[in-house]
């Protein structure tokens, strides 16, 4: 038995009359790659927002690695562990990749720099940062390209230094946000390609609306439907859910 | 007799507050649909005033005035269309702190046209006699022009509210200030409809002047006087919102009057204790929409959520690629050689008023980049930054008539008072982002401003005096004003030995925030600049680091005014010299100006502007008029600033060299990384 990553339990969350994610409990275990999918107001992206705390829940609890952290602030989250990629390309436009990564790495030590070099030390002058900085560049392949804005850098690009930007906080597990939305097949398959390549010993979350990827990827997978858990389990137990058949597999494919 | 004369204030009250509601139903509207911060409002509405004046004077007052209540208001109306098309138009999708600097630039050029064309004294707008009579209803005697004023404006009101509810225009105008986008999506231009509502609003703005004029009086102060209360109408009624920009003016209107005519007075008597109502006059506007912005940021009937990041672009300014580092560090030490050898020229020329301009340059440039850490680099936009230059002023004013005259002293206490208050008002404020934020730090700038007038101990309206700094410790030291020596046979006074001061000061603050924008903090103040929602998610603790970046700039700011009050050619410490909200403005007008985001470009801001402002006033009194159109210019083709014009020009020229060739018409690459 591996030990449990994240678990949320009784997970609910309304806004006015409306019950977008409804007692939804769910334990991801250390290492495991985990899809969660669902059509359209299904509550995932909701889902998505309790885990990373972009969004506070009416009920129920997120405990990582074995903490509770339901009322802990995003960015504490981020700091225990808990990274996320965003679903338009979020980085630094107007800074350099490198400075965008250096950033990342400089927030797992920013507990280590006292004030006075918090202010008045050159920010490169940090041994560690700038090492895990050259790892993360190396990793994502943008080591030629550091000195470049990352608003010059092609799309593809901008999507490896978004996984960059979330390798460097070094993280346990890390939430992907649809990280494929809106691409080609050949696109698509580059970016999974780049996720194994890049997070493949990180736990993961994908938040999907593409079955057949998610099917490809997952070692399990949870279908919500309406804000409920409709079922968990492997792809093929998943393919095989009659519940899933109906509600969702059954219904008008994408 | 009480009751009347309640009543009596109440209607006063609501007289005042149907001005209000006819200001922001307008400033409300253009900035729930366009957003655009328009500072020119309150000068349309003296437009509308003056106008009138001209107007009603061949006519009389009789037939006059009815004819420039038509008149003047569509000529304002279409003014304000023209402004529009004009100006207002190439600025849509960026930030709203260009339509800041904009509208500023609108503000001084319509005021020095009204100037110029009306003079400066106080004129009298003549109403008809039958209005101006007294009347008495039910016991409460006031004039018959409060009811026109009041039931012409509710007129107005309701049609307004008609034509916004009730016809195809003034539903898409209602949709276009909830969600832009959507009205868009569905196809509709809503950008079509700016013009007209830019209009409309402005029309009514000038109605407003002119039943404000009738009632008081017209001048070329009441601009100026109306447009912070009724951008308190707005943010508290809720910016877009028409019912509130209604409720929100009657309350402002009804509120102030009433403070203004009961402050001090006995409540109620029990036995030996009185309660009588505090003397708030003037406070309580600004702690309403204070108390109102921190329970409910988006106003008493606002319906647009916070403000999205990222709707508009900041553009900050820089030489880029353009001079290399070393080219720009070169520059530096020679602008500051330069500066350091000014003095001896000026000696030789004798005249030691350049000096005092110096001097004052300065000060305002440690001033413009305390702001720029904020706004340049964090992305905060403080609409109060003159709070902190303020108190600055006024703690080291204080520090030298009670405590101590020693300069470093006085300076540091400056610096240590504005970073606990910038830490107090940081810490309520930084929770509301974009336009509110700027709203509430305007507010708290108010608040002092009004403040400084009811205590004794920072001397009312008259300020404070009999100050002096000495250059020392303690009270062993010289006199600043005392110091003189002699070189060459030249005499070296008290303005030299200032200015050595100020400028070592400035060099040393500029080090000090070139330094810290290189360390770890400032790295992490320019990723919150690019994406406040991923440098949360890599981990940092956003608010907590925008609230120190406002402590640091608070304090710097600080430390201008404490330079302001320890200057020897600064005899008093007046509010309207520190804390009146214009020097706000004027703060972000010169970091934009300069080129914000550089550290260095506000301070040569700060340089430009004086320098022009004192060159352009020795030779014409329109110099605010040639300002104001400079702004404009600049933040139509120079939105980057003064710094960014080297790689445009080298961008011109590539351009032209490559005529034949494939023409690069996109932005420059600007950014600077330092």
């Amino acid at each position: 038995m591996t030990e449990t990553v994240l678990e949320t339990d009784g997970l609910t969350k309304r806004f006015g009359k409306l019950t977008a994610v409804d007692d939804v409990s769910l334990s991801v275990a250390d290492g495991e790659f985990r899809s969660v999918i669902g059509p359209n107001g299904a509550g995932k992206t909701t889902t998505f927002n309790l885990i990373t705390g972009a969004l506070s829940p009416s009920e129920g609890a997120v405990r990582f690695k074995g903490e509770d952290i339901t009322n802990v602030a995003p960015h504490e989250r981020v700091g225990r562990g808990l990274g996320r990629s965003f679903q338009i390309t979020n980085v630094f436009g107007g800074l350099t990749v490198r400075e965008n990564v250096r950033l990342a790495a400089q927030s797992v030590y920013s507990d280590e720099i006292n004030p006075g070099e918090a202010l008045f030390r050159d920010k490169n002058g940090f041994d560690e940062i700038a090492e895990q900085t050259r790892t993360v560049l190396e990793q994502i392949g943008l080591r030629d390209r550091a000195d470049e804005h990352a608003e010059a850098l092609a799309y593809g690009d901008q999507r490896r230094l978004e996984l960059g930007l979330v390798l460097a906080t070094d993280p346990a597990l890390v939430m992907l946000d649809e990280p494929t939305a809106g691409m080609s097949s050949e696109e698509t398959q580059a970016t999974m390609n780049l996720i194994d390549e890049v997070l493949s010993d990180r736990s993961l979350m994908l938040i999907e609306h593409d079955i057949d990827l998610v099917m490809r990827v997952s070692d399990r997978i949870t279908v919500l439907t309406r804000g409920e858990e409709l079922a968990s389990g492997t792809p093929e137990e998943i393919a095989n859910n009659e519940d899933v058949r109906d509600a969702y597999l059954g219904g008008v494919r994408e | 007799m009480v009751a009347a004369d309640f009543i009596e204030q109440l209607l006063n009250g609501l007289t005042l507050g149907m001005v209000y509601v006819l200001l922001a139903a307008g400033l409300s509207v253009i900035f729930g649909v366009m957003d655009v911060i328009n500072f020119s409002h309150g000068e349309l509405f003296a437009l509308g005033a003056y106008f009138s004046l001209s107007i009603i004077a061949p006519f009389g007052a009789g037939t006059g005035f009815w004819i420039a209540i038509v008149v003047a208001p569509v000529a304002v109306g279409l003014i304000g269309a023209a402004i529009e098309r004009t100006t207002v138009r190439p600025l849509y999708g960026r930030d709203p702190l260009y339509h800041i600097l904009l509208t500023f630039g609108l503000v001084l050029v319509t005021n020095d046209v009204i100037r110029l064309i009306w003079g400066t004294q106080q004129r009298q707008l003549a109403v008809p006699e039958y209005l101006s009579q007294p009347v008495s209803i039910l016991g409460v005697q006031v004039s018959v022009y409060n009811y026109f004023m009041i039931v012409f404006a509710a007129l107005l009101a309701v049609v307004t509210w008609y034509l916004l509810n009730r016809t195809k225009y003034g539903m898409i105008i209602r949709a276009g200030s909830q969600d832009r986008e959507m009205v868009r999506n569905v196809g509709i231009d809503i950008d079509q409809y700016y013009t007209l509502v830019f209009g409309v609003g402005a029309a009514l703005a000038a109605v407003a002047g002119i039943v404000l004029g009738g009632y008081q009086n017209v001048n070329t102060g009441m601009g100026n006087s109306v447009i912070i209360p009724a951008f308190v109408v707005v943010v508290l009624g809720g910016l877009g919102s028409f019912r509130g920009a209604v409720f929100g003016g009657l309350l402002v209107g009804v509120v102030q009057t009433l403070m203004r005519a009961y402050s001090g007075s006995v409540l109620a008597t029990f036995g030996d204790t009185t309660l009588t109502v505090p003397n708030l006059e003037g406070l309580t506007v600004y702690l309403l929409m204070i108390a109102v912005l921190l329970v409910k940021p988006q106003g008493l009937f606002g319906t647009r959520g916070e403000e999205s990041d990222g709707e508009g672009e900041i553009l900050v300014g820089g030489y880029g690629g353009v001079l290399a580092d070393s080219t720009r560090v070169r520059l530096g030490g020679i602008a500051v050689v330069a500066l350091a050898l000014a003095p001896i020229a000026i000696l030789f020329m004798g005249d030691q008023y350049y000096l005092v301009v110096l001097n004052e340059i300065l000060i305002w440039a440690i001033f413009a980049l305390s702001l720029d850490i904020v706004m340049g680099y964090a992305g905060l936009v403080p609409l109060g930054h003159t709070m902190f230059y303020g108190v600055g002023a006024y703690t080291a004013a204080l520090i030298m008539l009670h405590y101590s005259q020693s300069v470093f002293i006085v300076l540091l206490g400056a610096i240590l008072i504005c970073a606990v208050l910038a830490w107090v008002v940081g810490s309520l404020s930084i929770r509301v982002s974009g336009v509110y934020f700027a709203m509430i730090t305007l507010a708290f700038a108010e608040l002092l401003y009004s403040a400084v007038f009811k205590f004794d101990f920072t001397g009312g309206s008259d300020g404070l005096l009999g100050f002096e700094a000495l250059l020392g410790l303690g009270t062993v030291g010289e006199s600043l004003s005392n110091i003189e020596f002699g070189l060459l046979g030249y005499e070296l006074g008290q303005q030299f030995v200032f200015y050595y001061l100020a400028l070592l000061i400035a060099v040393l603050s500029f080090l000090f925030a070139r330094r810290m924008m290189n360390a770890p903090f400032g790295s992490v103040l320019q990723s919150i600049r690019e994406s406040e929602e991923r440098a949360e998610f890599i981990g940092y603790d956003v608010n907590r680091y925008k609230r120190r970046a406002f402590v640091i700039s608070g304090g710097m700011a600080g430390l201008a005014g404490g330079l302001l009050a320890v200057s020897p050619s600064t005899v008093i410490i007046s509010p309207d010299q520190t804390l009146n909200w214009i020097h706000s403005g004027e703060v972000i007008v010169i970091a934009l100006f300069g080129g914000m985001g550089t550290l260095y470009g506000p301070m040569i801001g700060s340089g430009v502007f004086f320098g022009a402002e004192e060159f352009l006033s020795s030779y014409t009194d329109q110099w605010r008029l040639i300002i104001g159109t400079m702004f404009i210019l600049f933040v139509l083709f120079v939105p980057r600033g003064i710094v960014s014009i080297p790689s445009l020009v080298a961008q011109r020229l590539e351009t032209a060299n490559n005529a034949d060739g494939a023409v690069d018409m996109d932005e420059p690459d600007v950014r600077s990384d330092d």
